[in-house]
Formats: structure tokens, sequence, C-alpha cells
């Protein structure tokens, strides 16, 4: 009880005692202000009046430095102005004064530059050109009156009171359409000017003007009470002066001197301050009114005053106000804490409740859906707090506990397939670094499983963030999608499948009926020639000489349709793989010089330059199928001189090549042209069949299309490759590249011991040939030289002479550009003795020089390609006993007294077959058919036929029965009589066929005469 | 004197109505003078009431042309109409029943009007040039200053087509001397030169006449302006004009003015400008008509000036030394009132001799103010310069005179006395001395 009491006591008196406190704070902070406030209070009032004489001084300096500045800126805006002219006056070019249009646009330029009203120069006449007219000026600008001596500064007072001042110098040595220009001039408006110059607006109390010394004004603005355009001495008349008089004003503004004035004017009290603006006749004034001084200043110290007292009181009120404030909002803060802190415990229970019954619902969902969930938790930063991942997504990957996968996001990561790592992992941290929170987390990644391997898993997640967008939670699951994503590869791997089938198929079906688009006219075209000339030449059938031309016509169409069908033929025999290779032996160097003699015709007619040469050519014997060989290269020989256009050149190169294995030998055979060559595009699909650059519809050049499918497919079938480098316009370059067996011994290679470490001389301008003639005379052991110059073949003949070391053989080109072959032999000859053999090198046809050449000395002529053995024949020959000359040559074709049986069904048939044998002198007896022509020969018994020919698809009895009822006839000698297959069946296996029935040759429909010839002349020698 | 005195503008429409009313007035009327003359009939009878009127087809200008009710202005007391008929009477024997004017024409616009005489607010009247550049050829009597206000108009309307992003370029030019041939020489020069249009002020009717027919002939495009014409009447081709259609109506309102004045006696001489110059000759025939109206007005001097204010000043102390009683000066040109005045103060008789004459010379116009002369008829010289370009314009466009623009582009004369003329100053000079 005395307890409490005391406390009481002692509550009541610490209670008092704060009230005292707070009482005499109170007291102490009011005199405080008091004292503050009557202090400020008599400071400034007596500062007031010595502020005030301040003021009035000091505002009178500032007037007079004001109107100073001023007037230094207007005088030396028109300094500037003057110099700007003259400035402007030198870039006048001549051509500126070319024509009124250049002179007028020069001006409208230099305005435009200036920035002024006007440019203007004035000739001799006062005729004045600015940049759109050109006026009479004498009578408008007065200073034009009298000549011009220095830089004038006047004003215009123009009708229509738009005061300006010109500002013109004189101009000397400038004519313009023969007169003399003698000012230019710029107009100014002074009321801008002005108006520019005075910054600061004062608003009525400060006034600013020009004037003239005569009191007039410059400019139509208001100067105080005076009115625009007033003169200001007059006015000044009116006025009471004060300090100045008048007339120091009046003389003041004549002698252009600086002034100050007050005066009342019109009952006001103004001060005046004007100053000359040098280099004119102006006087810049300044006009305040002195009440509007001795206001200010008084407004401006009572102003201070009144802001000064009221500042303090603010000061101790505002004091007062904040220290209340403050108690009142500690009490109320701690009361809405409490009730906030009561609120928040509320919520986060039901949240927490809330959260928990999501999470149950979460994991129901993840185990229906079999997806794994993880978790990861991150600080302000986006640093990783922790990281959790779920027994399923473990279980997904074969892991059973946090030992084995421990919650860490390398567990994971680390799991990853190496081509989705980083992509993955650039996802992930897109994510959890997009503070907009718009991203959302969705991938598809290989990881590696512990029992299963690599799988596919599609993981989604998003993240919860703080309002800075900073990462809280990143939640997400993970679902095994292996087997869906195998489905959907093997889907479109599918699928690719049939779109390759199909492009493939549409290609194919686009390419055949582009074929047969061509087809149709390129059969057409001849057939059109065949039937066309055909009725020609029997409309014409008296006219020898016509119907030979249209017979001429009607062959070359034939033979082009033949070979159209042949090529169509072989083509769908090759692909239909009938086509076998048959190797023989075979001589490159016959297959070289055939080939060359097969094209040499179409080369001349074509007037292209045939290009022919061997290199490093060992092994000249080979076992292939000769005729194959020859399809390809004639295919590409015919390919080249077909694109190539007269000029052109065309070349085949055999080369062979390192790099076969034992007993093989390797050839590239080069075929290349200058022709018009072939796109990028359709070198791609140059080998397939079908294919041409261009419809020959469009083209003009005939073919197939199948030319260059049948060759690459024949090439594919001897093993070997076929290569193409082609560039439009430029040419085209087959290189094919073909590896056969050696069949014989490679062409000897040791050296002629008669020719051993002699000299032999090499002239050819090609380059490539004499390198490759070097090479062989160096293999049988000669020392050879070469030149491409046939002046320097005889030079070096005459050098080696004088060396005494003279050419055992020259090998020397037939045509050379600076020399012909021939008339190198002839000098060489005149300084070389008879027995040094000298050999011509030619790729063409020499029986209608040989001649003129042996007369000029040449010892043998050799055809190009030149091979090792030919050289070697050659060179041993002089050495060598030369074998009897060829006798089978010229045999005539003549078949007189011969009795064949032709076995044909077909009437027009007979009568082409009759017709050509009889020609040949032959006796013909026709049967219709197989039958026919067994009972005939059955007949007739041996002796009477020499020969039968036999056509194979015919009625009642085929070719092969027949022949073999014949080769089964009783009677030997008529049994063995030789059968020729002569069929429209013209493959090799139908030749093979005819073999195997037992005939003794093969003819192909329809006839070749002079193979048909040949070959009855093989058989009835 | 120069109580309840106001301005009065003459316009084509209002001069037609003085000359109506004072013909009308008359005892023997002239038959036909229309519905007009009745109106003056009736104005004329106490009280003369001058209307400004709408005139005929085409002379309706916006902004010049004078509202209807907007100057009716009574007529001061000691008007004597008793003289004015027995003038009248007189005026009407004339053959051709020349036109005159008669009594006091003091009406005018409202003070704030003073603002219109010259329309130095002018804008162009809405019309699209179809081109983008036009280039003209205007020559004028000779180098004056009344020509460089017609050239400020000239300037700004070219200025304010500039600024539609439509380039006009002119060459404007004249001779020192006023001379025909001169003129003649310089069309032909500009018919070579390609120019949209020529402009041109007439020297001599009679011999630059031909001229223009034979380039409208060539296909060239030519108008006349500013102060003299070569009018279709008198079988001129040219296609159109724009300036003051009414000197001889200015010449014959101001000597009415100083007739009025001088109370309708008294010795007057004429000064007049160039000789053969039409405009001036045209208002010297109109003085002489309305002073030939009265027979206590008498002219006893007419002298050329040759356009020369020294000239005018110089002719008029020889009036004045020949003449004692020599009572008024009518100056038909603008040089004529600065010579007058100046030889009249030199004489120390300003006050003494009433001058009329016309134009806005700064000078003059500060004669006006000081009492020295009486009346100045003023031309809106502005105007002339800026319409010329705007028809120049629309002729440049091939349009034909009619609704675009009429035929003849009436610019307005307004007669200003001793009030206006500070207000004149600082409108056209920017000078407001008192």
């Amino acid at each position: 009880m005395d307890g409490s009491q005391k406390d009481m006591n002692g509550a009541r008196q610490g209670g008092i005692e704060r009230r005292q406190t707070v009482a005499a704070a109170i007291w102490g902070g009011l005199v405080i202000a008091g004292i503050l406030l009557a202090t400020t209070v008599w400071a400034l009032s007596s500062a007031r009046a010595g502020t005030d004489r301040a003021v009035n001084v000091v505002s009178g300096f500032y007037l007079e430095e004001l109107a100073g500045r001023r007037a230094q800126v207007v005088s030396e805006e028109l300094r500037n102005d003057l110099a700007r002219m003259e400035r402007a006056l030198d870039t006048l070019e001549a051509e500126d004064l070319a024509s009124q249009e250049t002179l007028r646009r020069f001006l409208g330029r230099t305005r435009k530059l200036l920035g002024v009203d006007k440019f203007v120069l004035v000739d001799e006449n006062g005729i004045v050109y600015t940049q759109r007219s050109t006026t009479s000026g004498l009578s408008r600008y007065s200073f034009l009156a009298g000549e011009l001596t220095g830089p004038t500064i006047s004003t215009l007072n123009l009708y229509g009171a738009k005061k300006q001042a010109v500002l013109a110098i004189p101009v000397e040595g400038i004519f313009f359409q023969g007169a003399e220009i003698r000012v230019c001039f710029i107009h100014i408006d002074i009321d801008a000017m002005l108006s520019s110059l005075t910054l600061q607006t004062s608003g009525e109390e400060t006034y600013y003007n020009l004037y003239h010394r005569s009191g007039e004004g410059l400019t139509n603005a208001f100067f105080g009470r005076l009115q625009a355009g007033e003169n200001l001495l007059s006015a000044l008349k009116d006025a009471d002066m004060e300090g100045l008089s008048y007339s120091q004003v009046e003389d003041d503004f004549a002698a252009g001197r600086p002034g100050r004035a007050t005066f009342t004017y019109q009952g006001i009290r103004e001060e005046l301050c004007y100053i000359p603006v040098e280099g004119t006749a102006w006087m810049l004034a300044v006009l305040i009114r002195d009440n509007v001084i001795n206001s200010q200043i008084s407004s401006i110290s009572a102003t201070m005053i009144r802001h000064n007292t009221i500042q303090i009181v603010i000061t101790v009120l505002a004091m007062l106000g904040v220290f209340l404030v403050l108690i009142h909002q500690a009490r109320k803060n701690a009361r809405i804490l409490l009730e906030q802190e009561k609120a928040d415990g509320d919520r986060i229970r039901a949240a927490l409740a809330q959260v928990e019954r999501e999470r149950t619902d979460m994991e129901n969902i993840h185990k229906a859906m079999g997806s794994g969930r993880w978790s990861m938790e991150f600080d302000e930063h986006a640093q990783m707090l922790s990281c959790t991942w779920s027994s399923a997504f473990r279980n997904m990957l074969g892991y059973e506990s946090e030992v084995d996968f421990p919650d860490k996001l390398e567990s994971w990561s680390d799991l990853l397939h190496e081509e989705d790592r980083e992509r993955i992992m650039k996802e992930y941290w897109d994510t959890v670094r997009d503070y907009t929170g718009e991203k959302t987390y969705d991938v598809e990644y290989r990881l590696l499983t512990r029992q299963n391997g690599w799988r596919w898993f599609h993981a989604a997640g998003r993240l919860s963030r703080r309002e800075d967008g900073s990462p809280i939670t990143f939640v997400g699951l993970f679902v095994d999608i292996d087997d869906e994503k195998r489905l959907e590869a093997q889907l479109e791997a599918q699928n690719i499948d049939l779109q390759d089938a199909l492009a493939a198929a549409q290609h194919a079906n686009r390419a055949k009926t582009t074929f047969l688009n061509n087809m149709s006219h390129d059969i057409r075209t001849p057939m059109n020639a065949i039937i066309g000339f055909t009725s020609l030449a029997a409309a014409h059938i008296d006219n020898t000489e016509q119907v030979q031309d249209y017979l001429a016509k009607i062959s070359t169409s034939s033979n082009h349709l033949l070979s159209l069908i042949n090529d169509v033929l072989d083509m769908s025999r090759i692909e239909s793989g009938k086509v076998k290779i048959e190797e023989k032996e075979t001589s490159l160097p016959e297959v070289m010089h055939d080939l060359k003699t097969i094209v040499q015709a179409d080369i001349t007619a074509k007037r292209l330059d045939l290009y022919i040469d061997t290199a490093d050519v060992v092994n000249e014997d080979v076992l292939c199928d000769r005729l194959r060989l020859n399809q390809i290269l004639l295919n590409l020989l015919s390919n080249a001189m077909k694109f190539t256009k007269p000029g052109g050149l065309v070349g085949l190169r055999i080369q062979q090549i390192a790099g076969a294995p034992e007993g093989y030998a390797s050839y590239i055979f080069q075929v290349k042209d200058t022709g018009i060559g072939m796109s990028q595009e359709f070198l791609a699909h140059v080998f397939e069949p079908f294919e041409r650059e261009r419809t020959s519809t469009v083209s003009g050049i005939q073919g197939t299309g199948l030319g260059m499918a049948i060759t690459k497919n024949i090439v594919d079938m001897m093993g070997g490759r076929i290569e193409v480098a082609s560039e439009e316009g430029k040419g085209t370059t087959f290189n094919v590249e073909l590896q056969f067996k050696t069949c014989a011994a490679p062409v000897r290679q040791e050296v002629i011991p008669q020719l051993q470490e002699l000299r032999a001389l090499v002239a050819d301008d090609d380059f490539n040939t004499c390198s490759s003639v070097t090479k062989m005379l160096t293999t049988i052991g000669m020392r050879p030289d070469w030149t491409t110059s046939g002046k320097e073949a005889v030079l070096r003949t005459k050098l080696a002479k004088e060396q005494g070391d003279s050419y055992a053989a020259y090998i020397i080109d037939w045509l050379m550009p600076d020399m012909n072959g021939i008339e190198v032999v002839r000098r060489i000859r005149s300084l070389i003795g008879e027995d040094t053999p000298i050999i011509i090198l030619t790729a063409y046809d020499w029986s209608d020089i040989e001649e003129e050449a042996r007369g000029a000395g040449v010892t043998a002529f050799c055809s190009k390609p030149i091979f090792l053995s030919e050289l070697r024949r050659l060179l041993e020959a002089p050495f060598t006993v030369r074998g009897t000359a060829d006798t089978d040559q010229g045999e005539e074709t003549s078949f007189t007294g011969k009795r064949i049986l032709l076995v044909e069904d077909n009437e027009l048939n007979q009568e082409i077959a009759v017709e050509i044998l009889q020609e040949a002198g032959a006796m013909v007896d026709v049967a219709d058919d197989g039958a026919v022509a067994v009972e005939k020969l059955e007949k007739a018994g041996p002796g009477r036929y020499d020969v039968v020919l036999m056509d194979i698809q015919m009625p009642i009895m085929d070719g092969y029965e027949a022949t073999r009822r014949i080769r089964s006839f009783a009677d030997p000698a008529l049994a063995a009589i030789p059968i020729i297959a002569m069929t429209a069946n013209a493959f090799d296996e139908d030749r093979k066929a005819a073999l195997e029935a037992g005939m003794n040759g093969h003819i192909a429909k329809p006839i070749d005469i002079p193979k048909l010839m040949e070959l009855l002349r093989k058989i009835l020698r | 004197m120069s109580k309840g005195r106001r301005k009065k503008r003459y316009g084509m429409p209002s001069m037609l109505a003085v000359v109506a009313a004072a013909i009308c007035s008359c005892s023997v009327g002239l038959t036909g003078c229309g519905s007009k003359a009745e109106d003056g009939a009736l104005a004329a009878d106490s009280e003369l009431r001058i209307e400004e009127q709408d005139g005929q087809d085409g002379d309706v200008q916006q902004g010049l042309a004078p509202q209807e009710g907007e100057a009716v202005q009574s007529v001061p007391a000691g008007l004597d109409l008793a003289a004015q008929d027995a003038a009248a009477a007189q005026g009407a024997e004339m053959a051709q029943g020349m036109p005159f004017a008669q009594g006091v024409p003091s009406g005018g616009p409202a003070d704030g009007d003073i603002m219109t005489v010259v329309n130095l607010d002018h804008e162009l009247d809405g019309y699209q040039p179809l081109k983008k550049s036009y280039n003209f050829y205007l020559t004028y009597k000779t180098v004056h200053p009344w020509w460089d206000a017609v050239a400020l108009g000239i300037e700004d309307a070219a200025a304010q087509y500039e600024d539609m992003g439509v380039v006009i370029e002119y060459e404007y030019l004249a001779p020192d001397k006023a001379s025909a041939q001169d003129q003649i020489r310089r069309l032909n020069e500009a018919a070579g030169r390609g120019f949209d249009v020529i402009g041109v002020d007439v020297a001599d009717v009679e011999r630059i006449t031909p001229v223009i027919n034979q380039l409208m002939e060539e296909g060239q495009k030519v108008m006349t302006f500013s102060s003299s014409d070569a009018p279709k009447e008198a079988g001129c081709q040219r296609i159109a004009y724009v300036g003051n259609t009414h000197n001889y109506e200015d010449g014959a309102a101001l000597t009415q003015i100083l007739c009025e004045a001088l109370g309708y006696r008294g010795k007057v001489a004429i000064l007049v400008g160039t000789k053969d110059a039409p405009c001036h000759e045209d208002r010297a025939l109109g003085a002489q008509d309305v002073l030939s109206a009265y027979p206590d007005m008498e002219v006893v001097e007419i002298g050329y000036d040759g356009d020369s204010a020294e000239a005018a000043c110089q002719l008029t102390e020889e009036f004045l030394a020949r003449h004692h009683d020599l009572a008024g000066i009518i100056c038909c040109n603008m040089s004529n009132p600065v010579g007058a005045a100046r030889a009249v103060i030199q004489a120390k008789r300003e006050g003494e001799i009433v001058i009329v004459g016309m134009d806005h010379d700064q000078e003059a116009l500060r004669y006006l103010r000081d009492g020295v002369i009486y009346a100045l008829g003023v031309q809106d010289c502005y105007s002339i310069g800026f319409d010329t370009v705007q028809v120049a314009v629309k002729i440049a466009d091939g349009l034909l005179p009619g609704e675009a623009y009429p035929e003849k582009t009436e610019e307005m004369t307004t007669i200003i006395y001793q009030d206006s003329a500070a207000a004149m100053l600082q409108i056209l000079y920017g000078e407001s001395d008192r």
C-alpha cells in the first residue's frame, strides 16, 4: 500500500515535472522567436535608406552600361553585316554574271546566306538587281544619287512605313551586261534588329530606341510616352528637364556624345540615357521611368522585411508542428503495427493451409501423369539457395536415393546430352534471369539414365518472383517422352523418304514427258525431210541432179534418224542391264587414230581445230571393250563438236596415270572443248537420261539427251569414272578415268642402241606435244631438245652443226604459226645431210602434201597422237630391214558372178537389198520367208548360192530356225553355206544369237552399204 | 478654314455619283442619266448626300470598294446653292455635257478608315496559280517616287506568292525621262525575251497602242497598269488594266474642292506634270472643265514642271510674281504640290493661297499637316502594284477578263485634308511629329 502510494506520488510528481518542462520550453521558444523578429525588422529598415541611395547610383551606371552595350552590339552587328557583304561579293564568280538568271541565283543564295531582307546590286545606270527583280532604283534609293566612296549606313523611310536600314558599300570592277556594278546594299529591318537586342523584356519600365542625331525615330517602336516615329528632341522641348538642359541634350545628339538626362514628360519623371552607335549617325536611347526605379527599391526593401518576418514565424510554427506530428504519428504507428501483425498471422495460416492442399493435389497429378517434380529456391541476386529433385524424378532416371542423386543442379545437368547441354543450360538461366517473368521454361532434351541409356525428356517450369522481378522459386515438372520422340523421328524419316520418292518420280515423269516431246520433234524433223524430199524426188524424177541432191538430203536425215533410234535403244538396253562388256585385246593407238579418222571430216566441216595427243602412255595394248571405249570417246567428241562454234577447239588427250595395280594400267581420257559450256545447275543432271540443257526445239541442236547418260552408264560398267567441268560460254572438259588389264608387255622401254646419246630436236607449237615427245625420246635413250618455233628449230640446227653435235633426228610439226613445217624441213635439210631422219608430225591427212614434203626432205610422216611404239618404229626404221609394202589395198568391190539368196519378207527391203547387191554385180534370188529359203536351198543344192542374207523376224519361219535347218542339211557343203544375218534386230545379243544359231555374220538394218560389202568380201574371200 | 472638312474618297463609283449629282442638279437635266442621277438629284436638293456605292460590274474589288451606306456625310453650312445653280446651268450648256463636280463633297469615311486609303494590308485573293513560277516585264513612264510606291505593292504581292510556293520574277524598269520611243524600244525588246506577261504604263496612247496590238498579235500577253491605260475603246487590244481609271474625275474633284474653299471666285494657276502624260493631262482637263463652269473662277496660268519639284517651285514663284492676287493652285501630279508649297512658304503667303494637289509625297503630306496645302488626292499606289501582279498571274494562266478579274481594275483615290495628314504620314512613312 505504501509502495503503491509512493509509486503513484512518484508518477504524479513525474507528470507535473514533465508539464513544467514543456511549458518552459514553449515560453522560451516564443521569447526567442520574438527577439529574432524584432531585430530583423530593425536591421532591415536601417538598411533601407542606404539601399535606396546605392540602388539609385547603381541603376544609373546600369542604365549607361545597358545603353553602351546595346549600342556596341548594334554597331558590331552593322560592322559584321558590312564585312559579310564584302565577303559575299568576293564569292561572286564570272559565271554568276553570265546572265540575269545566274545573277539572280547568286543574289538569292547570298541573301539567304546573310539572312537579310534584300541583297542588292546596283549598276551605273541605277538598275537595281535583286533575287527576284530588276528595277529602276534611282528615285527609291536616295543614296544612289551621289557617288558612294565608302560603306554607308542610312535609313530608308519607305512608303508603307517599313523603316529599314540600308547598308551600302561601293563596288568596283564588276560588270554585268555591259554596265559596271557600282553599289551593293542590303536591307535590315531595324525593328527586328532592335527587338532582337532587347534580350530581357522589362515590361513597360524600360524602353530602347534608335534615333537619328536629328531626333527622328528610326523604328516604329514606342518610347515611353513618345509615339512611334515621334522626334525625340521635339518631344524633349516640351519636357521639364532636370540636370542637363534641352540644348545640352540637343548638342549631345548633334555631336554624337553620350549623356544622361532626367526629365518629366506628360507628368511622368523619366530617366534617359543615350549613346552614339559607332559608325552611324544614330543614337541609341534607353528610357527608364524614375518612379519605376523608386517603387522598385521601396518594394524590394519592404518585401525583404516582410519576407524575413514571415520566415521567422513560419520557422517557429513549423518546429512546433513537426514536434506534435511526430508524437502523434509514433502512437498511431504502434497501434497499426499490432493490428497488422494479427492480420498477417491469420493470412499466413490460411495461405499455408491452401499451399498444403495444392501440394497434395500436385502430387496426385504428378503420379497420374508419370511426371517428376523439381524445384529450386533463389536469393535476391538470382543465386540458387537450394534445389530439390522429387523422388519420382529420381526414379525416372533410375536412381533410388538422395545419395545416388543428390539435391543439386549438377546431378541433373551432368547427365545432359552434350549436344543439348549448352542450349538447355542457357534456356534454364535465361528463364531464371528473365525479370519480366514472361518466359516459361519449356524444353526437350536427352538425359543419360542409369539403366536405359539416353532417353528424351520434356521439362517445363515457371518462377515465382519478388516485386523487383528477382526469382524466388523455380518449380517445374519433367516427363519421359522418349517413345514419342522415337516415333516422331521415324515418321519424319519416312516422310522425307516419301518426299524424295515423290520428287524423284515427279522429276522422272517430267523428264520423260520432255523426252517424249523432244523425241516427237526430233523424229518428226528428219522424217519430215525424208518424206518431203522423197516426194520431191518422185516429182522430179527426170532431173537427175536434183534427185541426187534430194537423195543426199534424205540420206543425211535418215542417218540422223537412225542414230537417234540407236541412242534410244542403246539407253533402254543399258538401263535394262542387257549390255555386257566384252574385253578384247585393244591397241590404244589404233583406237585413237580411228577416232581421229572418224571425226576428222566433221571437224573440218565444222571448221574446228582438233588437238589430239598422248602423255606418258607406256602400256599401249590393253584388254578392253574397244567398241564401248570408242562409243564413250565418240559420244564425248561428237558432243564437244556439236556444242562448239566454228573456230573453236576440240581436244582429246590420253594420259596414263600411276597408281594401277600390277597387271593393270590406268588412263585418263580427256575431251575438252571451247564450246558454249553448261550451267552449273545443268551440270548436276548432265548424266541423267533424257536431260538436255536446252530443249532441242529451242537450241536447234538435235539430240536425244541420252548420249551422256549412255556414256556414263558405259563408263560405270567399265568400272571407271567420268567427271565434267564446265563454264557457260567458256567450254567443257570431260575426264574419263578407266583402268584396263594390260595384255602385252609394256612398249619396249629399252634404248635403241644406235640412237643412244644422240641428239634429237622436237619442234611443235604445242608445248604438250613437245613435252610428250621429248619424254619418249629420252626413254629410247636420246638427248632431245625442243622448241615451239619453226625458226628456232632452223637456228638450233645451225648451232648444233657448228658445235659439232648435230641432231640425229627431227620430229617437226606440220603446222606451226611462224613457219610452215615443210619450209622448216626444207631449210634444215639444206643445212644437214640426207641421212638424218626428219619426221613430220601431223594431225591431218597428209596425202595431199606427201609429194611436196618428200621433195623437201621429209623422211616419214607420223600421225598425231604419237605413241611411243610408233615413234620407236619410225626411228628404228632406218636401222631395220624395211618390210614389204602393204598390198591388200584397193581391192575392187565387185561380186560379179556371185549368187546370193536374199531371205526377206518385206518387199521394200527386198527391193533395196536386191538393188544394192545387183549394183555390186551379184545375182540375187529372193525368198519371202525362212521356209521358202530352206526349200530353195534344198532344191538348188550346193554351189548354186555363194551366200545367204537372212532376215531374222519373218512370218512362217524366222531366220534362226531357217539357219538351224540349213545347218542341219545332210549335204555338208550345202549346210556350210555362209549365212549372214541381215536384220533390224541390231543389238549385241541379236548378233550373238545369230552367231549362236550358226550364222557367219551379222549386218544391221538399215543397211550400211560399205559395211555389207566389207562383210561379204570377208566371207566370200 | 478646314473646319468640318473630312476626307473624301473617290473611287470611280463615287466620282460617278458626284458628277451625276452635279449634272442632275442642273436646271436642265440630261436625260438617260439613270437611277444614280436620280439619287444624286434627290441628294442635291437641300442637303447634298453623296453615297458611295458599288459601281458598274467589274468595278468592285474586295477590300477596296466602298461599302454602301458607309460614308454619308452632311454638307456643312455655307454652301452657296445659288452659285451652284448658276455654275451648273453654265456647265450644262457645254456641248458634250462634260461632267463636273458640284458642291463641296465633304463626306468621307470614318476616321478609322484612313487606314484603308492605302491598303497596306492587302492580301492575295485566294486564286491558286497554275504554275510554280512567273516572269513579268513591267515598264512605266519614268523613274519617280510615285512608281516606287507601286513597286512596293508589286514586291509584297510577289513575296506573298512566294510564301505560297509560287515564284514571281519581274523586271520593273523605266527611263529617266518619259519617252514613248524608249517605251516602244523596251516593249519590243521584252517581247523577244519570253516573259509570261508584259505590263506597260502607257506613255503615249496613240504611239503605244499599235505596238501593244502588234505584240498581242504575235502572241504576247500584254496588260496596262498604274497611271495610264490604252483603253479598249481606243482600239487597244491589251488584255486588262490595273490602276487609276479616273484621272479626269480626280482633277475635277480637287478643283471642285478648291472652288468651294475659294467661294467660287478668284484667280487660279494649274500646275501640270509632264506634257502629254495622259494622267496629268486628264486631271488638268478635269480641273479646267470644272473651273469653266464657274464664271468667277479664272485660270491665269498653266505650267508644266516635267515631274520636278524644283521646277514646280520655280514656276510657282513666277506665278506669284506675276499675279499678286493669285488665290489658288491646282496641282496635277506628285511634284506639283511640293514645289507649289515650297514657293508659297518662301513667299510667306501660306494661309492665303489654297493649294490642292495629287499624291502622297512625304513633304507634301507635311505641308498638308502644317496647313500649307489644303487637300491632297492620295492614290492607292500600293494596291495598284499589288493588283497588277495578281492580274498578271491570271493573265499568264490564260484567263480572260470576266469572273477571275475585271477588264479594268479600279484603284481608289482618296482626297484627304489637314486632319488626316498626320495619320497618313504615320501610315505611309512612320512619321509622327506634331
